[in-house]
C-alpha cells in the first residue's frame, strides 16, 4: 500500500538525478572542454585581435587583417638576404605542412612570410623565395609604416645592420613564428628550434581547444 | 744519362707519397652541405664540420669559393628572442677537436653565386688555416641536411 505509492516517486527521484548528470556534464563540457593542451608552443591565455594593417602580398593581392579570416595561419617575419635563420624556419614549416598532411582532413593552415626588408625584397625574390619552400606559402611585405602596423603590435621586433662597404646589411629580427586563428585573432606563438612534427600536433591540439572539429 | 735521369724521376715519384703521408692533411671535413635557395637569391648557407687531425690548435683564417663572389664565416644567434646574424673573423679548433658548422649557428656566409645552384650540383670551397694548410672540398647543394 504504502509501498506502491512510492515507488513512482522513487522511479521519477532517480530519472531526475539521470537527467541531472547528463545535463550537468553537457553544459561543463560545452564550457570547459576540452582542456587546455599542453604545447611546445606558447599558447596565450586569451587571443588577441590582429591590428588593421596593409600590405601587398606575392600573389598581387592586399594582404590585410581580412586575408588572415576564415582559416588559421602562420605568420613568420624575415628576408631573403637571409641565409640561415629564415630557410631553416621556412622548411620547417613546409616539413610541419607534410606533417600535417597526413591529418588528411584537418583544416590546412595557410603560411605566410612578411618580409621586413622591402628595401631589397622586391615582390618576384620574395614569390620566388616563399614557392620554394612550399607551393603554397605566401609572400608579403610593404612599406616600412605598413609593416609596423603589424609588427608592432605582434611584438615582432626588426632592425637593420650598418651596412659592408660593398652595401651588404643583415637584418635582427624577431625568431618566433605567429599562430592566427579563422578569426584573425593571435593565439599562439612558437619559439626555435622549431620541430616540424611538434608543430603539427601543436596545431592540430590548439585547434581542437578552439572547438575545431573534422 | 738520361737512364739515370728516369730512375731519379722514379725514385722521387716513389718517395712523394711518403712525403704526403709525413705532412698529412690537418683538418677532416664532414658532413658538408650548402643549403639550395630559391632562385635569384643573392645568399646561400654552408655547412660542415671540421675535425682538427693534428696535435696544435688550428684556426680558420680564411674562406674561399670560385663559385661565388665572396664568401665570409658568420654566426647566427637569437637573443632576447631575436634573430641576429655576426660576422667571424676566423674560428679556433683545438687540437684533435671539432667544430659543427649548422643551421642557428656557425655557418658560411655564401656571397653571389656565380651561377643558379640547385640540389645535386656542387661548389669548390677552399678553406685556409693558421698552419698555412689549405684544404679544397666540393660541397653537395642540398635541400635537407645530411644524415648524420
Amino acid at each position: 500500500m504504502k509501498f506502491k505509492t512510492v515507488l513512482p516517486f522513487a522511479g521519477l527521484f532517480v530519472l531526475a538525478i539521470a537527467a541531472g548528470i547528463v545535463t550537468g556534464r553537457l553544459v561543463f563540457q560545452s564550457r570547459h572542454a576540452p582542456s587546455r593542451p599542453q604545447t611546445a608552443a606558447l599558447l596565450l591565455h586569451d587571443a588577441r585581435p590582429l591590428p588593421e594593417f596593409t600590405l601587398t602580398s606575392t600573389d598581387d593581392k592586399p594582404f590585410t587583417k581580412q586575408s588572415l579570416t576564415g582559416h588559421w595561419s602562420f605568420l613568420y617575419f624575415g628576408y631573403t638576404h637571409c641565409p640561415d635563420a629564415c630557410p631553416t624556419t621556412l622548411s620547417a614549416l613546409d616539413h610541419m605542412m607534410a606533417s600535417l598532411a597526413k591529418a588528411a582532413k584537418a583544416p590546412k593552415p595557410a603560411v605566410y612570410f612578411v618580409s621586413v626588408d622591402p628595401k631589397r625584397d622586391d615582390p618576384t625574390l620574395l614569390r620566388n623565395y616563399a614557392l620554394y619552400f612550399n607551393p603554397d606559402f605566401v609572400g608579403a611585405t610593404g612599406s616600412l609604416d605598413a609593416l609596423r602596423a603589424l609588427t608592432g603590435p605582434l611584438g615582432v621586433e626588426f632592425s637593420y645592420t650598418p651596412a659592408s662597404q660593398q652595401g651588404n646589411y643583415s637584418v635582427n629580427h624577431s625568431s618566433f613564428v605567429v599562430l592566427v586563428d579563422k578569426q584573425g585573432e593571435e593565439v599562439a606563438v612558437f619559439d626555435p628550434p622549431l620541430d616540424p612534427r611538434r608543430m603539427s600536433s601543436d596545431y592540430l591540439n590548439i585547434l581542437k581547444y578552439y572547438g575545431e572539429t573534422w | 744519362m738520361k737512364r739515370y735521369r728516369l730512375l731519379l724521376l722514379l725514385m722521387i715519384a716513389a718517395l712523394l707519397p711518403l712525403a704526403n703521408a709525413a705532412s698529412g692533411p690537418s683538418v677532416r671535413a664532414s658532413l658538408v652541405w650548402i643549403r639550395q635557395a630559391p632562385p635569384g637569391v643573392a645568399v646561400l648557407a654552408g655547412y660542415f664540420t671540421l675535425q682538427n687531425l693534428t696535435d696544435t690548435p688550428l684556426t680558420l683564417t680564411a674562406v674561399e669559393s670560385r663559385d661565388f663572389g665572396s664568401v665570409e664565416i658568420h654566426r647566427s644567434f637569437v637573443k632576447d628572442g631575436v634573430e641576429e646574424m655576426e660576422p667571424v673573423p676566423s674560428i679556433a679548433i683545438p687540437a684533435h677537436g671539432s667544430i659543427e658548422f649548422k643551421p642557428g649557428s656557425y655557418h658560411l656566409m655564401m656571397m653571389q653565386p656565380k651561377k643558379n645552384l640547385f640540389a645535386g650540383d656542387m661548389a669548390e670551397v677552399t678553406l685556409t688555416f693558421s698552419d698555412g694548410s689549405q684544404l679544397a672540398i666540393l660541397a653537395p647543394v642540398r635541400h635537407d641536411p645530411p644524415a648524420h
